[in-house]
């Protein structure tokens, strides 16, 4: 696999690049990836959600998946978890998803009217 | 579902939650025989007999959360739209096989779509499970799995943002580039 040596030199940048980023570790994005999740477009969502913390450097952030939470007209949908806090996302298209990284993850803001409450 | 790479996400997170360790993925495109399909394989817990029998009924489901459960109604649906076969096998404690064939060229034949995209999302957020991808198209075959790409990061998570970009890249550019048609007859790859 001819790649692989390309990998190799991104997984040396990578490791040159890496602090002490113990902040990162309690954060986890979960997005819903039912098939109503999928259906409404899961898939674009997490593409963006993985392009945007590598641009910010969040590299330790977590990112997981749930299936449908029961709330499918709301999906794409997506829950995040900063130590003890827990906002909800709904309708993340690819903008949101974008700007949530941007916003609530680098600044520390809670973009209130896109969450469920 | 708007293409077929989404159904493969879909069947193959029934996998995950299955709590398979290993998944495996193959496409095969056939131009000659006007063939294609996908099969998923996993290790999960399986299916029992009771639930087989009700599994492509779409007001049923096993998960907590969920009233219906349109993942296999949806293929199945998919495929019958464009007179593929659809077939589904499972031993409880073994594993479980979705096979889904389609009539290629057929009128109602969603694209492929962005199979990349589907593999990446998948391995995102398990770290956990063997993934598998083999992708035939006429003669020529692209294998992927995540075993290969863990060995190749020495010890560095495959679950890295800047990784998983880039695994999304590469395996768009080898995917791409096996299904590309040289010769006119057969026309584009859809």
């Amino acid at each position: 696999m001819k790649s692989l040596a390309e990998l190799d030199k991104l997984r040396e940048t990578l490791q040159r690049e890496m602090k002490a980023r113990d902040k990162e570790h309690d954060i986890s994005i979960a997005v819903s990836m039912g098939t109503c999740g999928i259906a409404a477009g899961a898939r674009e969502v997490v593409k963006v959600l993985l392009n945007e913390l590598k641009e910010q450097g969040l590299a330790h952030v977590a990112l997981t998946q749930t299936s449908c939470v029961g709330s499918c007209k709301h999906e794409p949908l997506l829950e995040i978890k900063r130590g003890n806090e827990k906002v909800i996302y709904v309708n993340v298209d690819q903008e949101r998803a974008k700007e949530i990284v941007r916003r609530h993850l680098v600044q520390g803001e809670v973009i209130k009217e896109w969450t469920d409450s | 579902m708007e293409d077929l790479s989404q159904h493969i996400l879909d069947i193959s997170f029934n996998s995950l939650e299955a709590g398979c360790t290993r998944l495996e993925i193959c496409i095969r495109e056939d131009l000659e025989n006007n063939v294609l399909e996908f099969t998923v394989r996993d290790n999960g817990r399986g299916i029992d007999r009771e639930d087989m029998q009700r599994v492509t009924d779409p007001f049923y489901t096993t998960k907590k959360n969920a009233r219906v459960g349109l993942g296999i109604s949806l293929l199945r649906e998919a495929v019958e739209r464009c007179d593929g076969t659809f077939e589904i096998e499972s031993k409880p404690r073994e594993g479980t096989v979705v096979k889904a064939s389609f009539v290629r060229d057929h009128v109602d034949r969603a694209p492929l779509g962005d199979i990349a995209g589907a593999l990446v999302s998948l391995i995102a957020g398990n770290s956990g499970v063997e993934l598998f991808y083999s992708h035939r198209f006429n003669q020529k075959e692209f294998n992927f799995s995540t075993g290969e790409m863990r060995a190749a990061l020495k010890g560095y998570s495959m679950q890295t943002p800047a990784v998983l970009v880039w695994l999304e890249e590469y395996l768009r550019r080898e995917i791409t580039e096996l299904r590309r048609i040289k010769d006119e007859k057969f026309g584009r790859a859809g």
